[in-house]
């Protein structure tokens, strides 16, 4: 027998023969040929536990049923799934599971999609010999229910639940959460949250989908519908570049609920809360319906026409007065790919500019093309792939916030296949519980603390032979594990340990994220990062992930929506569209700068809002109150439609069809769900309209623009990296006299930009911003849970209240930026590499 | 914190015995019961942050095991076996009697704090039967005297 | 017949302290198994005596071990049972209690077998005395270099930690037990993995009742031969039978395999209580079917206990006298299974619910025509569906009690009351 034949077994199952990889369960291996067994505690990312034992099968030669979900398949077995035998211990099963369930299904909201009342009907059971009162777990004793909330948006009947502990079982098998368990034992265990506890990581949502019956629920879906009136509708989540695959429920109109549409490559099949409540922003109250226009002081409705008819106007104007180099546009990264593309085109071939930009929440971006980051960064990438890495390195993300999807691929390689995990960080994150060492680095020294571990790795001899390490001491600076320990505040030790690991590593998987890429010195930190890549062999033997942002920055890049291309990608726009502006364009820093000094005019901001997210809050509001003319498109009013001389109303994601480009490259379609609201476009209609105003339409159809998008789409650059050790010379940036503590602002865990913040479901979990501080700062400043705070740095003040946080444990300010009431983004500075802060508790009066 | 300092330095002993911290969550339950009698959800929070340790994962096991109380109990917690290997030899009417003589119903505390009576399932007694266990003292072969003589004494050190 | 093997010393007081129990011997196994034998000889000298697990299941102790992987890079764990909570079963208490260094003698002499440094014994947690006294017992065999580094100057290391449970019967079946010692719930597991290739932190491991483990160091010292040279051919040595229930002189008595039921009742035992006649009598603790007085002279060895159409279990011998109730018994006994079971599986932790259901309102005058085939399709639907054998023992003396005295049952249900009504005063 060959080698390859031992890795597989053949076994006979209801007469059919099947072969299968060894490994693989009896009832996986049923599943390859489409005979489906029944289960209730068997889930196909979850260890078995064989505790329901609904999937009986008979094995000849066994002398008693055995579970197939936790049945190895052997060579030569031969398997019954539907004997007579088979049939009678489920029919048994089930009605040991009925004794005690409630016959409540028609107010039940799994009603219609419970796996119990499934098989139930299928085993045709209607009738039990069980004549005794049904055991009833009530938590408030004046309601015959047990309604008890577990959390935010769940909300438990344990009468309900079968105990097949798959919601306790993902919770910490999967997503590394605590905060659920199962308590007592035998027939009276019960499902509950910990001591103090609510249910409110970000991933809970995934505990009412696992749970196979009505015991968990969830507040949006309750009582509002049937499942069977809903129609389900493909979609994409819009919360960050991970890119879930969603279902949509809707009815007519509405959407009820979103649930995970199970994508192996990408999520595995399970969606954050921010994927799973973010739909609600399509019917929220107060979504723009209708353009608006400046009149005085005040912003009118007005008609589609009057609208593009005064902006065609105005861009004609500015345009024909001093040239398109006077208008900007900025679009929100998260828009699908047409409208992104129309927008671009619309500058460029219509108002002859190039200065359209995505990077929304970027300071101080580069002025040249080329920029090391964005090379880099268009590097494939495979979230899969991490599972076959052995190290995990992560520099500047706080991954479970940014990429929670992504941040489970890493805890699953970590957990289940024994990677490490090293984190590096300018405050501990939560993917601390499973690293092999967390390293906090002193803000913005990271430069330093990388240079020091390629030094290492090279006194350690683990350098690879594939670059000429020798050039390091003279190309990078500090140049000594010493002064990089010094620098960097990490002990000399720890960054010794790392660089063994890493050079030592079979197969590495280096993950960047946004405390990088919204640094101003990005490219020296991208540098260092390659040397790094370079000196652990990454190039072969790895994947390098520059993570994105936002749903669709990846395909926002890809298209183009930045001021400066390579000069492969101008080629290509100049072969699609016969033609592209001479003059250099300006980035989202630059525009606004420019706004400020009068050269630029007007600004078409499409859904995005630099008022709250750009950093540096008092220069973009002295940018934009200089502009002559504002055009805003977006879901619902903010900051920056406050300011504007025409909103239009922008369609969300639901009403649209469309795609995004996740941070892997992989392009991914969602299906339009409803109609767009009230007279809301999308996009790429409203950039369309605008062109036809000005001058001719950029589309006849958006079918026959997707041919030009998709070849720009899977357009590939992944650059050849370069083989030589980069220059590295790192200026430490002290912070200045009274403002002493670094400032981070981020998202906050259940939000994502200015949109998520109109979710119910997810204002539930939290509705204004924080500060968040380590237990010993709190202590410094006396101040508890809840205790305002006053925020100062050199340009500005906000006040918040405060949350302790389980994982920090420097002197940093951590502050969240997704909501409108808290323009947080005040407090930063565009040029100034780390912001600092000084913290004074608010007396009350 | 409830858990005095004995207490907390015998969980660590405990602790780093074992080659996986969690081993010592059933040990940690043990002397938290043994210095306070019950257990609740402060301790599990307290055990938890001394083995590091979710305090759901202390909670859901604390809740598994039965032989530790999870509200108050009085001073002697007197646990009557009432299996069958008991039962055979009068435990029923031993409970009974313990009642009358209490003054209380099974599951209930005397007014003073001083008893709690409860009916356990079997604990390895068998062939000494009828048995109780008070705290963590057996008394077997029971009779009305010693009964009587074992509650006086307890009322004496009460 | 009466044979003091384990309970040579067990009226001595002294026994429980190292000097006296090295003065009759004790510790020289170890010695001779660390010094003169190889593991594998240990396993083998265990294998050819024929010693079988005493912990309920019977599984030959040596082929146990021999299991486990030799060349795993796993550590290895050897677990001492002690969670003794089998109603009717009260022997490995007294072993821990009168004579604990030959229970540590035992284990450290299964760690070499099977290459374990780190043993563990998981006591109930209710046996305070017993606790003490190992814990006592196990220090002393530190101080004296029995455990610890480099035992006897051969290099060989064993550390001994001594766990409690909290009250579950359920930690005494093997993975549950595993679980328990994790910090986990004390929930069974699936098996395969057996415990011998994936069991503590997912190690090998061998886990083995108290008395099967006391029985080794007499095995090394005195050799195979003297060990098969008592009991049955194929149930060699003595096992310890716990007699409880209505007999005059109930208590832990060691006899040679083999011995008759009725030599242990009447003989040892002093016969049934109050001169009143027999019932019945469960012959391995609570979970095992029931024999009739005509089944007296079945021989106490694991096949001939089957033959008679039970098992020897951990060998808790309860007398029935005929003033028992056997409706009364059971409502009993599955009271107890549904308290401990675990919640894990459906058959065991509905049905055993439904089950107590059942029983105590037939007990209680209140049973309905048909409830006798509801409780034996239950029990049909819970023997050999469950994870753990808690199923099987819970329904295994239903299923006997309904066969053997269905019209006791049906009595009950037609008169709404018991035959005989259980009322024992305690003295
Ligand atoms: C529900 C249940 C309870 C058990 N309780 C005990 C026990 O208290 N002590 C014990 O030694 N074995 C007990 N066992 C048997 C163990 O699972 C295991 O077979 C035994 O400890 C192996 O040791 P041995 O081979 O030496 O008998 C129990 C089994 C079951 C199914
Ligand atoms: S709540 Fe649902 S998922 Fe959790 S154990 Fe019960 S039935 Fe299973
Ligand atoms: S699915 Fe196999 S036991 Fe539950």
């Amino acid at each position: 027998m060959s080698s390859a034949d031992d890795n597989k077994v053949t076994l006979t199952i209801d007469g059919r023969e099947v072969t299968v990889p060894r490994g693989m369960t009896v009832l996986e291996a049923a599943k390859s040929i489409g005979i489906e067994i029944p289960t209730f505690c068997w889930h196909p990312k979850l260890k078995p536990v064989g505790a329901c034992r609904m999937c009986y099968v008979e094995i000849e030669k066994m002398p008693k049923l055995a579970v197939s979900c936790a049945t190895e398949a052997m060579p030569g077995m031969v398997v019954h799934t539907d004997s007579d035998l088979v049939k009678q211990g489920r029919r048994a099963v089930l009605e040991f599971i009925l004794l005690n369930h409630p016959l409540d299904c028609p107010t039940c909201d799994k009603g219609g999609e419970c796996d119990l009342q499934d098989l139930t009907f299928a085993h045709g059971i209607d009738d039990s010999q069980f004549d005794f009162n049904k055991y009833r777990f009530i938590r408030d004793k004046k309601s015959t229910f047990d309604d008890y909330r577990l959390g935010p948006e769940i909300i438990r009947n344990q009468n309900r639940c079968i105990l097949c502990y798959k919601c306790v079982r993902s919770n910490k098998e999967v997503f590394g959460e605590y905060d659920l368990g199962a308590f007592q034992r035998g027939n009276i265990t019960e499902i509950d949250t910990g001591p103090g506890q609510q249910v409110d990581s970000i991933y809970s949502g995934n505990l009412v989908e696992i749970c196979p019956v009505g015991a968990l629920t969830n507040t949006d879906w309750r009582y509002n519908i049937r499942v069977w009136k809903t129609q389900k509708v493909n979609s994409i989540c819009q919360y960050c570049a991970d890119g879930c695959n969603l279902t949509l429920w809707k009815d007519r109109q509405k959407i009820y609920r979103a649930t995970s549409r199970r994508n192996d490559a990408i999520d595995e099949g399970w969606i954050c809360n921010r994927g799973r409540y973010g739909y609600q922003i399509a019917n929220a109250e107060g979504r723009l319906t209708v353009p608006l226009i400046k009149r005085g002081e005040r912003q009118e409705n007005a008609t589609w026409d009057e609208a593009i008819e005064l902006i065609a106007r105005r861009f004609k104007e500015i345009k024909d007065k001093k040239g398109g180099v006077c208008i900007g546009g900025l679009a929100y990264p998260g828009l699908d790919s047409a409208s992104l593309y129309a927008f671009s085109k619309l500058f460029r071939t219509i108002l002859n500019s190039n200065n359209v930009d995505f990077r929304i929440d970027y300071k101080m971006l580069p002025e040249e093309p080329g920029d090391l980051y964005t090379q880099i960064t268009s590097r494939k990438f495979s979230i899969a792939g991490i599972e076959n890495s052995d190290v995990v390195l992560v520099i500047g993300s706080n991954l479970i916030n940014e990429h929670p999807i992504t941040n489970l691929r890493v805890r699953k390689v970590v957990t289940q296949k024994g990677a490490k995990l090293y984190t590096l960080n300018p405050f501990a994150t939560k993917s601390g519980d499973i690293s092999t060492d967390e390293i906090i680095y002193r803000a913005g020294t990271v430069e330093a603390l990388i240079n020091g571990l390629c030094v290492s790795i090279v006194e350690q001899k683990l350098a690879s032979d594939t670059v000429d390490a020798s050039k390091l001491a003279t190309r990078v600076e500090p140049n000594t594990v010493a002064q990089a320990a010094k620098i960097s505040g990490v002990e000399a030790d720890r960054i010794v340990g790392l660089a063994q690991a890493l050079g030592e590593a079979k197969h590495i998987t280096l993950i960047t994220g946004e405390l990088l890429s919204t640094s101003i010195t990005r490219d020296a930190i991208t540098a260092a990062i390659m040397n790094l890549a370079l000196l652990c062999g990454m190039a072969e033997n790895g994947q390098i992930g520059f993570l994105s942002k936002y749903a669709n920055s990846k395909g926002a890049e890809k298209l183009g929506v930045m001021p400066l291309l390579s000069d492969s990608l101008i080629a290509e726009m100049k072969t699609l569209w016969g033609g592209y502006p001479e003059q250099k364009g300006l980035g989202a820093d630059r525009m606004i700068l420019s706004a400020k000094k009068e050269e630029i005019d007007a600004l078409f901001v499409m859904g995005s809002d630099p008022m709250l997210c750009y950093p540096d809050g008092q220069f973009v509001r002295e940018g934009i109150e200089k502009l002559d003319f504002l055009v805003v498109a977006d879901l619902f009013e903010t900051r920056t439609t406050q300011m504007a001389d025409v909103v239009l109303p922008l369609s969300s994601i639901a009403e649209m069809s469309g795609d995004f480009v996740n941070l892997e490259g992989t392009v991914q379609h969602f299906d339009q769900a409803i109609k767009p609201l009230g007279q809301s476009m999308p996009g790429y209609d409203i950039c369309n309209k605008i062109a036809s105003a000005l001058k001719e339409p950029l589309f006849e159809s958006v079918a026959r623009m997707q041919p030009d998008i998709m070849r720009l789409l899977l357009r590939e650059e992944n650059p050849e990296i370069q083989r030589e050790l980069r220059e590295v010379k790192t200026s430490v940036e002290q912070a200045s006299g009274e403002y002493t503590v670094p400032l981070f602002v981020v998202d906050q865990a259940h939000h994502f930009a200015h949109l998520t913040e109109r979710s119910k479901s997810l204002s539930a979990f939290c509705s204004e911003a924080h500060l968040e501080l380590s237990p010993s700062m709190a202590e410094k400043l006396h101040a508890e849970t809840g205790t305002l705070i006053r925020v100062e740095s050199e340009v500005g003040k906000v006040i918040l209240p405060v949350i302790i946080s389980e994982h920090i444990d420097n002197d940093v300010a951590v502050v969240t930026r997704n909501f409108s009431a808290n323009p947080v983004n005040d407090l930063q500075m565009r040029k100034q590499r780390v912001d600092y802060v000084r913290l004074t508790r608010v007396e009350e009066k | 914190m409830i858990l005095n300092e004995t207490s907390v330095a015998e969980i660590k002993e405990k602790m780093v015995r074992y080659p996986r911290r969690k081993s010592a969550i059933l040990p940690a339950l043990t002397v938290a019961y043994h210095q306070v009698g019950h257990l609740n959800d402060d301790i599990y929070d307290e055990i938890a942050s001394i083995i590091d340790i979710p305090a759901v994962e202390i909670a859901e096991a604390a809740t598994f095991y039965t032989m530790f109380p999870k509200h108050p109990v009085g001073k002697y917690l007197i646990q009557v076996c009432h299996n069958i290997s008991c039962a055979l030899l009068g435990a029923d009417s031993l409970v009974h009697y313990l009642e009358e003589k209490l003054g209380i119903k099974k599951g209930e505390t005397t007014p003073d704090n001083v008893f709690t009576l409860i009916t356990v399932e079997c604990l390895g007694s068998c062939a000494s039967a009828p048995m109780m266990q008070i705290n963590d003292q057996y008394y077997e072969f029971l009779t009305r005297e010693k009964v009587d003589a074992i509650l006086d004494e307890l009322r004496k050190q009460a | 017949m009466e044979k003091k093997v384990l309970f040579t010393y067990i009226d001595d007081p002294a026994q429980v302290k190292v000097e006296t129990y090295v003065g009759h011997g004790g510790y020289t196994a170890w010695q001779k198994a660390l010094k003169q034998m190889k593991p594998a000889d240990v396993i083998d000298e265990v294998k050819k005596s024929g010693l079988r697990g005493r912990g309920g299941a019977g599984f030959p102790a040596g082929l146990k071990w021999s299991f486990v992987p030799k060349d795993s890079p796993k550590p290895r764990y050897l677990i001492c049972n002690a969670d003794e909570s089998e109603p009717g079963t009260c022997k490995d208490r007294v072993l821990m209690e009168h004579d604990p260094h030959g229970v540590i003698e035992g284990m450290a002499i299964a760690s070499y077998a099977i290459g374990s440094h780190l043993c563990f014994i998981y006591i109930r947690g209710e046996f305070g005395g017993p606790i003490r006294c190992m814990e006592q017992a196990v220090k002393e065999a530190y101080a004296k270099g029995y455990l610890g580094k480099n035992v006897f100057g051969t290099g060989y290391d064993l550390d001994m930690i001594v766990h409690t449970g909290g009250g579950a019967y359920i930690c005494g079946e093997e993975t549950a037990l595993l679980n328990s010692l994790e910090g986990e719930r004390g929930m069974s597991r699936i098996r395969p993995p057996f415990p011998a290739i994936e069991g503590l932190y997912a190690c090998p491991t061998v886990v083995n009742n108290v008395e099967t483990l006391a029985s080794v160091p007499h095995i090394i010292n005195n050799g195979a031969e003297w060990y098969t040279s008592m009991g049955t051919e194929k149930s060699a040595g003595t096992k310890i039978f716990s007699l409880s229930g209505h007999v005059n002189k109930p208590g832990n008595y060691e006899l040679e395999l083999g011995t008759p039921l009725s030599y242990l009742i009447n003989d040892l035992g002093g016969g049934i209580k109050d001169g009143l006649k027999l019932k019945a009598v469960i012959p391995g603790g609570s979970s095992t079917p029931f024999l009739l007085p005509d089944q007296l002279d079945t021989k106490l060895d694991y096949e001939s206990i089957a033959a008679a159409g039970s098992m020897l279990g951990s060998g808790g011998v309860i007398v029935l006298h005929e003033k028992t109730c056997i409706v009364w018994v059971i409502e009993r006994l599955i009271h107890f299974y549904r308290h401990e079971s675990c919640g894990k599986c459906t058959p065991c932790r509905e049905g055993t619910g439904w089950l107590e259901q059942l029983i105590s309102r037939i007990e209680r005058g209140e049973g309905k025509p048909g409830d006798l085939e509801k409780i034996e399709s239950i029990c049909d639907n819970i023997l050999g569906r469950t994870v753990c054998p808690l199923g099987d023992a819970a329904v295994m003396p239903i299923q006997s009690a309904l066969k053997l005295f269905r019209d006791e049952w049906q009595y009950h249900i037609d008169n709404k009351r018991c035959l005989v009504k259980s009322e024992f005063a305690f003295a």
